[in-house]
């Protein structure tokens, strides 16, 4: 890796600070992906600003505000103290689903949630330099566009990228409809909701998010649901554990009687954010939570799919999965 | 006299168990050096070509660089003396993707890699030929004799008259061997003389080799090797790096650590090449089998060769009267194939397995029956008789043991929730061998305390090397297991066959057991007695009162096995549940049953034998190497993107070894069981899942996009 200085932060404040001061400056938590990739010398940060020892790990209730009976996870927290608090088991067990189908128990337990939603595609033009990346070096070209795609987009992509965003619990957390708390230099703090949080690729895909630099995500807020009964997190994969999902799909479901009150799908591993299936949920609401039901919404959603040269399967396979997702959903997690 | 309990046979556990699990046993760059510096390979980021010029300013002023090496300033090395793949900065020609091209040298490993990143390189580029799908047409008969054209018979008679026919293209893709520990290398010069600390599947072939490419005499160089940790054949033969480490400490007169990253292992020490095989099988209704043709075309470097055995199963499984194997091969700017587990057997039995599988579903034969019927009663590809086959004993115990009568014949019907079950089985072989290897035992008796210390350059891969001789010995000296002290892994000791072709345990063990036998005749013939009951070697030390003794033996394997046909055998019982919706595929249960003569160690061969299952399920579900076919690059460099099965995926394992014993392959009757294990078990998978959708894949991995 390139030579970088290294700055143990002691508080948030001058934290933020320093990264605001120098554009090449980079946070560092739990370093699962950053440091692999200055490996790889895909990441050159010129400052390395250590954060772990901020206190930002609390996993707790919200008692105030708009997402009152919410609850908070603290942006340090550990992915694995996430998907196993009982707070988040008990009303949230789409995302502790979501967290363990990622990664591996070693990665789960050093990543963190703040850094789990700024981790960066793994489209191998995109991990090795010596190939066209227009993410990695704007202008070189995207080598995955005519290239080796089974992996990549089928919705929203552009000429310029056909990157998939690689995370399992934004997944859950798009379709939680959770917000992003982000603090400035300014020590302004604000809330970004999840689906303005990540953007497409569109002539810029060197951005994976909106979120500015020199702002720390403190916190994830998710807002009280009534989907703790009805929510399910399918991931499909080449193997069954430490594999980046072909199509994953996060559903849940509010019903009254068989009538479908809410619905709520995001889609992993089809587009360079989490892909919320809106059309597919609009099609639910006021509906009868049935396999016939469900079919017709995952139909309308996949209608939009571009597949590319070695990734039409993902069409499909998102049709079932979004059909499978609703069911296990409905049943409770029982097929 | 006491009856002495033998040992070998017993399932002890693994010798080197302890050192292993905490942190003791030293693998190739744990050797303790003096000072060492560091080096990093960099390398060409186009496939053909030439190298036009090497700006190296910015690396030479970066911190730590003590060197740069290049094809500009590199010594004159002898590119034919037994290292594979090129790479060894003799010439500015860019044959691979990924090919060395130099070597930093400095302070640090981060240092280095910094520095490498630094340097420019231009190229004069060529139009790489990396496109197997275009170029397979223009593949051309390999060189190596004993790929020519076999044919017995008339395949092609039989088949336009035959009702019962399979005819189709299995496709196995490159593969890599990725063992845990990447190759990895410590140079240590004194004078003319260098040690290298690198693990080797063949200690003194990588001496032989290094040293002739040095342009040295083989006294001159050591290969220190006493823990390997995976080689899967990637540690068989050596490769360019390990050259260019004692290169670099040469140049820069200190000892130098030399380590490949997990990405550059892809295009640095061979791979397993795509094979596209064409099976043709013929039967007659009764399921008698009249013709078998197996057709690999397959590709190779852009100026060196090889090419897997994938049509040996085919000439030696089954009866038939007609014959045809055949080979194709086209040079591609790629790393050099080599050895790669069961080379050969792994791949050409998922398609001569494959197809058997179609054909018995076509005559509506069980296809343990349909196999059996078609067992040939010596070996088909020479007459000779076999020293032992187990086939149908694999294939019946394995039935039993598996529950095989469960099993539905006709696809989709048997369903548990979501998922599609099915049965699969395969059965395999893998030659065996025992090859030339020497031992010296030495005996050392302080009061009634026997201890003895055997000496072979042999080598462990993690496969239970340590364990099996200390038992050998043990036995055959009468000495407990405590009191044998087994040396291998160095090039300074008795010369010894490599841990490769499953040819390890029976060269070691009959050496080891020859050696300790000779051992013991030399005492009593020493002691000037005769004895009704021949006394062991360590009752001879004590009787006599000898303090030391040693003997040497240079081991071969007995000519009379020259007759016979020997080859281990097998069978493999897969149960796959394969879920309706998504693809998802696990293997719920895996059986492998295997017959190869005497197992020297139930525990450590079973854990070789399921290991090889492991690798099998990788192979028939996840593991896969693509190339850009633009430029030639491998677009899955890492254990991320080349998946092997997780303990996840793994459902459970059981290995049944069928109590043999062979008379005729060696003294003590070992066949041999590293490579066998992995033979076989794609296929039966793949059986499996056509059993369970009724879709038969034909192409490898089969990934859940496939059985949609």
């Amino acid at each position: 890796m390139r030579p970088f200085t290294y700055t143990r932060a002691t508080d948030a404040t001058s934290a933020i600070k320093l990264l605001a001061e120098n554009p090449h400056a980079k946070f560092l938590a739990g370093g699962t992906n950053l440091l692999d990739l200055m490996k790889e010398d895909v990441e050159r940060p010129t400052a390395l600003i250590d954060i772990s020892d901020l206190d930002l790990n609390d996993i707790k209730p919200i008692t105030a505000g708009v997402n009152q009976g919410g609850i908070s996870l603290g942006g340090l927290g550990k992915n694995t103290d996430a998907a196993n608090h009982p707070l988040v088991r008990q009303h949230y067990p789409l995302l502790s689903q979501a967290i363990l189908a990622g990664a591996s128990g070693q990665i789960r337990n050093m990543a963190t949630n703040g850094g789990n939603l700024l981790q960066r595609t793994r489209c191998p033009y995109f991990y090795e330099v010596a190939m066209p990346c227009n993410k990695r070096e704007p202008g070189t070209g995207c080598g995955a566009r005519d290239g080796i795609n089974r992996m990549h987009a089928i919705f929203g992509w552009s000429e310029h990228c056909v990157a998939v965003y690689p995370s399992d619990l934004a997944v859950a957390l798009t379709a939680l409809d959770a917000g992003v708390i982000v603090r400035s230099a300014n020590g302004q703090q604000r809330r970004i909701p999840i689906a303005d949080f990540y953007r497409l690729p569109g002539d810029e895909p060197e951005k994976d998010t909106n979120l500015p630099h020199g702002e720390l995500i403190t916190a994830i807020e998710l807002p009280k649901n009534r989907f703790a009964n009805q929510s399910y997190y399918l991931k499909v994969r080449d193997r069954a554990s430490y594999a980046f999902a072909l199509v994953s799909v996060a559903a849940a479901l509010e019903t009254e009687g068989n009538t479908i009150k809410q619905a709520r799908i995001a889609m992993g591993g089809v587009a360079h954010k989490p892909w919320r299936a809106l059309k597919a949920e609009q099609m639910l609401v006021g509906k009868e939570a049935t396999e016939a039901n469900f079919k017709l919404a995952a139909d309308a959603e996949m209608a939009d799919a571009k597949p590319l040269t070695h990734n039409a399967f993902k069409v499909e396979l998102g049709n079932r999965s979004i059909v499978l997702a609703l069911r296990m959903a409905v049943n409770g997690g029982k097929a | 006299m006491k009856e002495v309990t033998k040992v070998t046979g017993t399932p002890i556990n693994r010798i080197d168990g302890i050192a292993k699990v905490t942190g003791k046993a030293p693998y190739s760059m744990d050797h303790p050096v003096k000072n060492p510096a560091y080096a990093i390979l960099f390398k060409s980021t186009v496939a053909a070509g030439k190298i036009q010029a090497i700006d190296m300013t910015a690396a030479e002023k970066a911190p730590g660089v003590i060197a740069i090496i290049t094809h500009q300033n590199a010594p004159k090395l002898n590119v034919k003396g037994g290292l594979r793949g090129g790479a060894l900065l003799q010439s500015p020609e860019i044959e691979f993707f990924g090919q060395h091209i130099g070597i930093v040298v400095a302070e640090t490993f981060e240092q280095a890699r910094y520095a490498s990143r630094l340097i420019q390189v231009t190229y004069d580029k060529k139009e790489p030929k990396v496109d197997f799908e275009k170029l397979a047409g223009q593949a051309r008969l390999p060189k190596d004799k004993e790929k020519a054209d076999a044919r017995r018979g008339d395949v092609q008679t039989a088949l336009r008259q035959a009702t019962y026919k399979v005819e189709e293209v299995y496709e196995t893709p490159i593969e890599h061997h990725h063992p845990m520990e990447p190759h990895a290398t410590i140079a240590e010069w004194n004078g003319d003389h260098v040690t290298l600390y690198n693990s080797a599947q063949i200690v003194n072939g990588a001496q032989t080799a290094t040293a002739a490419t040095l342009n040295l005499k083989p006294e001159q160089v050591r290969i220190v090797s006493p823990y390997i940790g995976g080689g899967f054949g990637s540690k068989g033969g050596q490769w360019a790096n390990l050259a260019l480490a004692a290169v670099a400490a040469k140049h820069v007169n200190r000892p130098v650590k030399l380590a490949l990253t997990r990405q550059q292992m892809v295009n640095s020490v061979g791979m397993r090449q795509h094979n596209r095989q064409k099976i043709s099988l013929a039967a007659t209704a009764d399921g008698k089998l009249t013709a078998l043709a197996h057709e690999t075309t397959t590709h190779c470097a852009i100026n060196d060769e090889f090419v897997e055995p994938c049509g040996d199963c085919s000439k030696v499984m089954y009866d038939t009267p007609n014959s045809l194997i055949t080979y194709r091969v086209v040079p591609m700017n790629l790393i050099l194939p080599t050895y790669t587990r069961g080379p050969g057997k792994s791949t050409g039995s998922f398609a001569l397995e494959s197809a058997m599988d179609e054909l018995a579903y076509k005559l509506k034969m069980d296809p343990i029956a349909f196999r059996i019927k078609n067992e040939p009663d010596r070996d088909p590809s020479n007459g000779k008789p076999w020293s032992s086959r187990a086939t149908v004993q694999c294939l019946q115990e394995g039935a039993k043991a598996f529950g095989w009568e469960n099993r539905k014949s006709e696809p989709r019907q048997n369903q548990q929730g979501n998922y599609w079950i099915g049965y699969g089985v395969a059965a395999g072989t893998y030659p065996a061998h025992q090859r030339p290897t020497s031992a010296l035992v030495k005996l050392k008796r302080t009061g009634d305390h026997v201890a003895a210390t055997v000496e072979l350059a042999a080598a462990d891969l993690g496969t239970g090397t340590y364990t099996i001789l200390t038992q050998t010995a043990a036995d055959a000296l009468g000495l407990p297991i405590q009191n044998v002290k087994v040396n291998i892994g160095d090039s300074s000791l008795p010369p010894a066959a490599g841990a490769v072709g499953s040819v390890g345990a029976a060269s070691y063990a009959n050496a080891v057991n020859d050696a300790c036998v000779k051992l013991t005749q030399e005492l009593v013939v020493k002691s000037g007695k005769q004895f009704f009951v021949r006394p062991t070697a360590a009752q001879l030390m004590r009787s006599e009162k000898i303090t030391d003794y040693q003997t040497r033996v240079d081991s071969k394997p007995p000519e009379s096995a020259e007759a016979y046909s020997a080859h281990s055998f097998n069978a493999n019982f897969a149960e796959v549940a394969v879920h309706q919706s998504t693809g998802m595929i696990r293997v719920n249960r895996f059986l492998a049953v295997t017959g190869a003569g005497t197992i020297l160690n139930p525990k450590t061969a079973r854990s070789q034998i399921i290991g090889g299952n492991v690798w099998g399920i990788g192979m028939a579900l996840t593991e896969e190497s693509v190339v850009d076919p633009r430029w030639g690059n491998f677009v899955t460099r890492s254990l991320a993107d080349y998946h092997v099965p997780t303990h996840l995926d793994i459902g459970h394992l059981d290995a049944i070894f069928i109590n043999e014993k062979d008379e005729h392959v060696n003294t003590l009757g070992v066949k041999g069981i590293g490579e066998v294990g992995i033979v076989a078990v794609a296929a039966a998978v793949a059986n499996a899942v056509f059993n369970a959708t009724g879709k038969r894949i034909r192409e490898l991995p089969i990934t859940p996009d496939k059985v949609l």
